[in-house]
């Protein structure tokens, strides 16, 4: 490709002044990298003068140049290359000079997916990364990659669990409804399957969750390029609403093979959960005590210590008498409770140690290029018992088959492979959650090293079936197992130097099986039996076989993509370069799911046992085969075009029209024009700042754009779905489910784009700072809304409202010393996003307050302000005074509000948003000779969460262990607190109680409101190149070494009772752990 | 090398011209319904999730114990706190009564309404006999919710008194506020006046009886004007369903349960036991079974002795037990709204056609006895004992108790005792209805 756009890059007119006396120099200038390919355009600059001398190669490379006698030099530069100095000799007049890529520059063309666009013609917001190990670090994913190292980009883990997505925002939100995800293309193709459930759904953290983009191995990727604006975005169509993030893999080079072995070993210890703050023995037990001396009578049975009386006969005897009351056995068994303290993290987690292994091989000649690699990864999780394993094969090649004809075809697979076992849908399984809810007196085994079933965990008031986490882990397994191909075939014909054709067609496969087994003797098992007891025959019994239940799922997603594009350059009178490309794109998208179930199964013959069901509404409770289809397609016509004079002025336009299967939508729907247009002004290359030599780069950029996007799943008409069914037993007949509301008015989102940015670079580029301001108005957003329940739907999507985002971003680079043995350079880039919502039509049925004139993320909550004198929390009304709950609600006698609905949105205070004011990173570099540190921290600043409260003041399992917050609670003899007490049904206040057991009110008080900000060491790394004099004798071009620590710390706002406030609002979230890696990168 | 550039640009040129076609994908199993057999099977998913609401009332009556050691901790789980009426705090785990699944079965019965003209490939007969029957679903769906969620008309003034919201469109916008009692019950007599004008399917086959048939409007009419205590009109509703409808089984010689949608008392087969619904927990309370007279069929068609003290339920878990209107209950319908008016050999004449098919020879003769000697009173609180057991686990009890006495009920459970309040009669509206609309406790 570069040398398609050096073929087409003429001369810029440069007027040598005349020089009064001296010889001509004559010479050419070629491509190191490309074999002697002459560089056209190439700046050459006569040194030691006062006067601005100098002149450019022409398009054979060649240039001549009168310089004055006393010159001794020449210096040659290129864009993107080293620049190179002869030495003049006298009498030599002519001199050929080879210039080397200047790989620490960045690329000087952008690949946006579609189109290389030189540097100088850019008028889009991107940001490009170059992915190695010195960048970014040891990342495990590329979306890790990210973290912290582009300005407007926020990236957020969503666990600590091997694998676990990072939530990536660019530019804030645009969009509500379903998907935020940026659009994620690898060389060339969009991939699908990368949207990432809303953390809050996470709750089954260990079904770790797989995206496309988790399949690619870091080490095969060239750079990311982060399109930001609608200029770079337009292009993508609706599918780029929320930005696009572009992969350009590593492809082999001319010259001799190279082979390159890496591998990173890892450490993770396990984290502390110390800062969780949970009771020990001895607190729990007292606790429990005080409890069953309260009238507080939520699941009074529940405990280590009521499992002790109800055993012992002693219940009443100690609600009655108190501890006087109890007999010797029962107090000591009691006491003895409180000195067991079982260490849950230690016996639930492990300290890791993970290893990847990777090698390439690469290279090429001047008709074709190779690049093959392998990868291997495998990653044990803290939680014992969860592992995950990835495999890469990559292989690239492309060739020139003649002048015209250049094809290309690269396959990327992979294969990843997790383990882990069953959670259980209520989540107290999940080691996580269990380590923090079970009982710090609870111990798991007993002395002869038989199980001890835990009844407290389960959360129900009545007996539940056994449960022990070890029993379980061992007994049941979930086994993800994951196959992915992806495979580009690309053809461009070159007709002339100005016409090009180029098709490529793309093919995702993936295919995942996910086995879930419960053993027979299994809490899973166990609660699927009781779950399945009906009365047969007049008897009680489950009607599920003995033995355990295998549940299979495969899944299939198959997508390809076909675009076409004709490219169209020329060059008029020398200064005015115009581009045109159009195309047209195909995309068509399937899934398959199939799952089958079968009961009774034995894991070593792998044979089952068919169920008896006693009728068939039974049956059809148990489906053993279910299966599910979809098909989309889309067609989108795009073209772009673009005016370039004198390299100092652009002007762009792109166009592109979406359309796509909508069922149940009019054709008018179908297709929105989403377009952009731009400019770029290069200010440096203008005559009055040419002399400012301190200068490199000044350049300003404007764009325009519309974005927008439309919902699949809403239609105007109501939309059923077949089935069959028997109303009455042995008659079948079909039904049709409609029970996804209809909404006539629904119409497409827009996003109206602008954007205004500046390039500067000066001081020989040593600072170079990127600032842009964008201004983003989206209107008739779609959203999901509450409906009344009355309309016999529960919720529906509508154009809700309108908002705004506007924000600054500065990517600063400094090289600040430059020395021969020693540099250090910084990147620093922040972004500031403020969100506003212009309008919300807010239900009429809502009873949370419209965002209008707030953030989109903005947090209501009730202004409280202490406690009364039962414990209850006492609310602060909009005239200042404290008022119960219910006197703030207005509570009926069944503890609902009789406010109205706009009364009650009115009873909320703003609280902050939750998302970050200001976030970035601060990246610091320092090379020593062979020695190289990396520094990268990255953060994000002035965020409010809404956390779970500490405990439900009605629903307090005292089965479960919790934070210290408990021991503070209001009671009798401790009233100067604000942490409200334990409530029960008095006759006094049975309303307020019903409320704050029945609605939300609870974790709406401003007491869960925290502020969060954060600082993260993201990764230290201290590198070590092995001398080449050394390596010589062993056959090896470079070597290098590195050790690294990821997240060794962070510094935040308070963030007590939680592990880490980048996770505090997701109580089942695996701690983002430490991790040491050491990395060997050998090239041969 | 020339043919590959062709071979090539073809492709390509292939590509640019794609057109619409490609778009028009249907996607697997879903539907825009047109023709009338598609109406028919959005009406059949109504019928097929009907609500059980009416059996689960059982669990609030006196026909039924719960045991902290005999009952299964599902169960418990799910309905200890229903059935010891612990309604201000129940458990989270408590199931309680539906909302939305009566408000859905509604808005597909006016969609059908709406849209009657507009369906394909049916003939009139279909269409009409297929409104008729979106009428019938409406006005039952919105009788059970008034019976449920208001105060028993026969308890209130009626038009001074918070009903429940009616919806009379298909509208997914629609914020609706509560009605009166009385519209509400004006609602669903109008309702039936326009099923009666479209149905005309007179009996339905086996298997499809289910569906609302010609007679359906009367036998329910007869149901709303008893709760209302309008006797003449129900009295008058029940015969005319009877002049078509009076088959018995027989349970001295027959072994077909009455409530089997295969009965010969069957009028409409739509509301289902669901099999995991008190056919577990399974306890027919000691008391209840006490009102069986000897020689009453009853007791042991309906019931299975386990010991001396405890009963199971036969008359429940088999997926043939369907049952919401059938003949016994007109008689005893008739029987009653007689009795109340004081013609008490009307009353004993609709009455002993059905006791003749449930008790013995003697037990017959000793009945007939005892009711020939009774005063007005006495005769109904004997109608009102015979249509408990009569109709028994049928979801009637609760709304029989709720519309006379309201007796409070005692239960005991834990070594505590429970009493039920008369306004716990009337059931709150659900939490979660009233967060998604905090206006519908008001009315207008």
């Amino acid at each position: 490709m570069r040398r398609i756009y050096i073929l087409i890059i003429t001369v810029l007119c440069c007027i040598a002044e005349a020089a009064a006396q001296g010889r001509v120099v004559t010479g050419s200038v070629t491509d190191g990298e490309f074999k002697g390919e002459p560089l056209i355009g190439a700046y050459v600059t006569v040194d030691g003068t006062k006067e601005k001398k100098n002149t450019v190669t022409d398009v054979n490379g060649k240039f001549s140049i009168t310089v004055p006698t006393t010159t001794k030099s020449l210096t040659v530069s290129y864009i993107g290359y080293q620049p190179h100095t002869i030495k003049l000799k006298p009498n030599v007049n002519k001199y050929s000079i080879t210039l080397f890529p200047d790989d620490k520059n960045l690329e000087e063309f952008i690949v946006t997916g579609y189109k290389q666009i030189d540097r100088r013609k850019l008028t889009a917001a991107v940001t490009t990364i170059n992915i190695s190990d010195e960048t970014v670090g040891a990342v495990k994913n590329i979306d890790q990659a990210l973290a912290g190292q582009v300005a407007g980009l926020s990236a957020q883990t969503s666990s600590g669990a091997p694998g676990a997505p990072m939530k990536i925002r660019i530019r804030g939100i645009s969009s509500i409804n379903g998907v935020q995800e940026p659009l994620w293309v690898l060389d060339g193709i969009p991939m699908e399957g990368n949207e990432i459930p809303q953390i809050d759904n996470l709750n089954d953290i260990d079904d770790i969750y797989q995206t496309s983009i988790a399949g690619l191995n870091p080490s095969d990727i060239e750079n990311i390029t982060v399109l930001k604006d609608a200029a770079a975005t337009a292009i993508y169509g609706a599918r780029a609403a929320n930005g696009v993030i572009v992969i350009t893999t590593k492809k082999g080079k001319e010259g001799r093979p190279i082979v390159n072995f890496s591998t990173k070993l890892t450490y993770n210890p396990r984290a502390s959960i110390e800062r969780l703050n949970l009771l020990n023995a001895d607190e729990k037990v007292g606790l429990e005590l005080d409890l069953l001396d309260s009238p507080y009578d939520y699941r009074q049975h529940k405990g280590g210590v009521a499992n002790i009386l109800d055993e012992l006969g002693e219940f009443n005897a100690y609600k009655n008498g108190g501890w006087n009351a109890l007999s010797g056995e029962a107090q000591e068994r009691i006491n003895r409770l409180r000195t067991i303290n079982t260490d849950w993290n230690d016996i639930l987690f492990r300290n890791v140690f993970n290893q990847e292994y990777n090698v390439s091989f690469s290279g090429g000649s001047d008709r074709a290029h190779y690049y093959a690699s392998a990868g291997y990864y495998t990653e044990q999780g803290t939680v014992k018992g969860v592992e995950n394993d990835r495999f890469n094969v990559t292989l690239k090649s492309d060739f020139k088959i003649n002048r015209m004809l250049t094809v290309g075809a690269s396959v990327f697979a992979n294969q990843r492979k997790q383990k882990s076992y069953m959670t259980d849908t209520g989540g107290f399984t999940n080691p996580v959650y269990y380590s923090r809810m079970a009982n710090p007196y609870f111990e798991p085994f007993d002395a002869m090293g038989n199980y001890i079933y835990d009844t407290n965990v389960q959360g129900r008031e009545s007996e539940a079936p056994d449960f022990n986490i070890f029993e379980e882990r061992n007994n049941t397994s979930k086994n993800r197992k994951d196959r992915s191909m992806m495979a580009i075939f690309d053809a461009t014909l070159k007709f002339n130097s100005h016409l090009k054709l180029t098709s490529q067609y793309g093919l995702q496969h993936d295919n995942y099986t996910l086995k879930r087994y419960a053993g027979h003797n299994s809490y899973a098992m166990r609660k699927a039996k009781e779950y399945a007891t009906f009365m047969v025959d007049g008897e009680r019994k489950s009607i599920l076989p003995d033995g355990g239940m295998i549940k299979q799922t495969e899944a299939n997603t198959d997508q390809w993509t076909w675009k076409t594009m004709l490219e169209w350059d020329n060059r008029f009178n020398e200064i005015h370069d115009v581009e045109l490309m159009g195309g047209a794109e195909l995309r068509h998208t399937e899934t398959e799911m199939l799952t089958s179930t079968a009961y009774g199964y034995d894991e070593r013959t792998l044979t089952t046992q068919p169920v008896l069901f006693p009728t068939e509404s039974i049956a059809r409770r148990y489906p053993l085969h279910e299966e599910a289809h979809t098909e989309n397609a889309y067609v989108s016509w795009f073209a772009t075009g673009s005016y370039t004079l004198l390299y100092k002025y652009t002007l762009g336009g792109s166009i592109r029209f979406d359309g796509s299967d909508v069922f149940g939508v009019a054709k008018k729907y179908r297709f929105l024009p989403l377009y952009s247009v731009s400019g770029l002004w290069r200010a440096n290359e203008e005559r009055f700042l040419k002399n400012a030599k301190w200068i490199d780069e000044l350049s300003l950029r404007a764009s325009y754009g519309l974005q927008g996007n439309i919902d699949k799943n809403t239609s105007p008409y109501l939309i059923g779905t077949f089935d069959k069914t028997s109303v009455l037993p042995g008659y079948i007949e079909s039904v049709i489910s409609a029970e996804n509301a209809p909404n006539p008015n629904l119409k497409w989102e827009r996003t109206k784009n602008v954007n205004v940015g500046l390039n500067l670079g000066i001081l020989n580029n040593r600072i170079r700072l990127s600032a842009d301001y964008y201004y983003r108005r989206s209107s008739d957003l779609i959203s999901s809304r509450q409906l009344p329940l009355e309309t016999g739907f529960s919720s529906t999507t509508v154009n809700w409202a309108s908002m705004e985002n506007r924000g600054w971003e500065f990517a600063l680079n400094t090289r600040n010393v430059v020395t021969k043995n020693f540099s250090w350079s910084t990147n620093l880039n922040l972004g500031f996003n403020t969100n506003k919502v212009l309008n919300e039509s807010v239900a009429e049925n809502a009873t949370y307050p419209s965002r209008e004139g707030r953030p989109v993320g903005a947090i209501f909550a009730y202004k409280t302000d202490g406690l009364d004198e039962d414990g209850y929390p006492l609310f602060v009304a909009k005239d200042g005074s404290r008022q119960t709950a219910a006197e703030f609600f207005r509570l009926n006698r069944f503890g609902a509000s009789t406010l109205t609905a706009e009364e009650q949105r009115n009873l909320y205070s703003y609280m902050g948003t939750t998302d970050p004011k200001c976030s970035g990173g601060f990246i610091n570099t320092f090379e020593w000779g062979n020695w190289m540190l990396n520094a990268n921290l990255m953060f994000n600043l002035g965020m409010k969460v809404r956390v779970q409260p500490s405990y439900s003041p009605t629903y307090y399992d005292r089965g479960l262990n919790t934070n210290h917050d408990i021991l503070n609670r209001w009671t009798a003899t401790n009233t100067n607190t604000n942490m409200p007490a334990l409530m029960y049904n008095t006759a006094g206040r049975v309303n307020e109680y019903t409320h704050f057991s029945e609605y939300n009110t609870f974790s709406m008080l401003d007491m869960w409101v925290r502020s969060s900000n954060y600082c993260r060491l993201q990764s230290l790394r201290l590198g070590y190149s092995i001398p080449k004099n050394i390596l010589k004798p062993l056959g090896i071009s470079s070597a290098s070494l590195s050790l690294e620590g990821r997240n060794l710390f962070v510094i935040a706002s308070n963030y007590d009772n939680y592990l880490d406030p980048e996770t505090m609002g997701n109580p089942y979230a695996q701690p983002i752990t430490r991790s040491f890696i050491f990395g060997l990168n050998v090239n041969f | 090398m020339k043919i590959q550039s062709i071979l090539l640009s073809v492709l390509v040129l292939l590509n640019l011209t794609a057109c619409d076609n490609f778009l028009d994908i249907t996607p697997t199993g879903k539907v825009i319904a047109e023709t009338g057999d598609e109406y028919r099977a959005l009406l059949t998913y109504e019928y097929n999730n009907f609500t059980k609401d009416r059996y689960m009332t059982t669990l609030r009556t006196d026909e039924i114990v719960m045991d902290k050691s005999k009952s299964s901790s599902t169960d418990l789980d799910a309905y200890l706190d229903l059935w010891r009426w612990k309604d201000d705090n129940p458990s989270p785990t408590t199931s309680y009564f539906s909302w939305r699944s009566y408000y859905h079965a509604i808005y597909i019965a006016n969609y059908i309404i709406e849209h009657q003209n507009e369906i394909k490939e049916a003939t009139r007969d279909e269409i009409n006999q297929l409104v008729g029957e979106a009428y019938m679903m409406r006005a039952y769906n919105h009788f059970l919710l008034v019976n449920l969620y208001a105060e028993p008309y026969t308890h209130c003034n009626p038009r001074e008194t918070r009903g429940v919201p009616m919806l009379l469109k298909a509208d997914v916008n629609a914020v609706p506020r509560s009605s009166s009692v009385d519209s509400v019950y004006n609602q669903v007599i109008s309702d039936l006046e326009k099923a009666e004008m479209s149905l005309n399917v007179e009996t339905w086959e086996l298997g499809k009886n289910y569906r609302f048939n010609k007679v359906s409007p009367q036998a329910l009419r007869s149901r709303v004007y008893l709760y209302m205590g309008r006797w003449k009109d129900a009295l008058n509703a029940a015969k005319i369903v009877l002049q078509s409808h009076n088959a018995l089984e027989n349970l001295n010689s027959g072994t077909t349960l009455p409530n089997s949608f295969k009965s010969a008392e069957n009028i409409v087969a739509l509301e289902r036991y669901s099999s995991n619904l008190y056919t577990v927990i399974n306890m027919p309370s000691g008391s209840f079974i006490g009102l069986y007279r000897s020689g009453d069929q009853r007791r042991t068609k309906y019931f299975k002795r386990v010991t001396s003290s405890t009963y199971s339920l036969l008359k429940g878990g088999s997926d043939d037990l369907v049952c919401s209107f059938r003949t016994a209950e007109m008689y005893l319908t008739a029987a009653e709204a007689s009795a109340r008016l004081n013609e008490t050999e009307t009353a004993i004449s609709y009455l002993t056609p059905l006791l003749e098919n449930r008790l013995n020879a003697s037990a017959l003769q000793n009945t007939a006895e005892l009711m020939d000697n009774m005063s007005q009173e006495e005769l109904i609180q004997e109608i009102m004992d015979e249509r408990a057991r009569e109709l028994a686990f049928e979801g009637h009890r609760w709304f029989d108790l709720r519309r006379t006495t309201r007796p409070a009920l005692t239960r005991k459970y834990d070594g505590i005792t429970y009493t039920i309040q008369p306004e716990q009669y009337t059931m709150r509206f659900p939490s979660e209805a009233v967060e998604a609309n905090p206006e519908i406790e008001r009315w207008d």
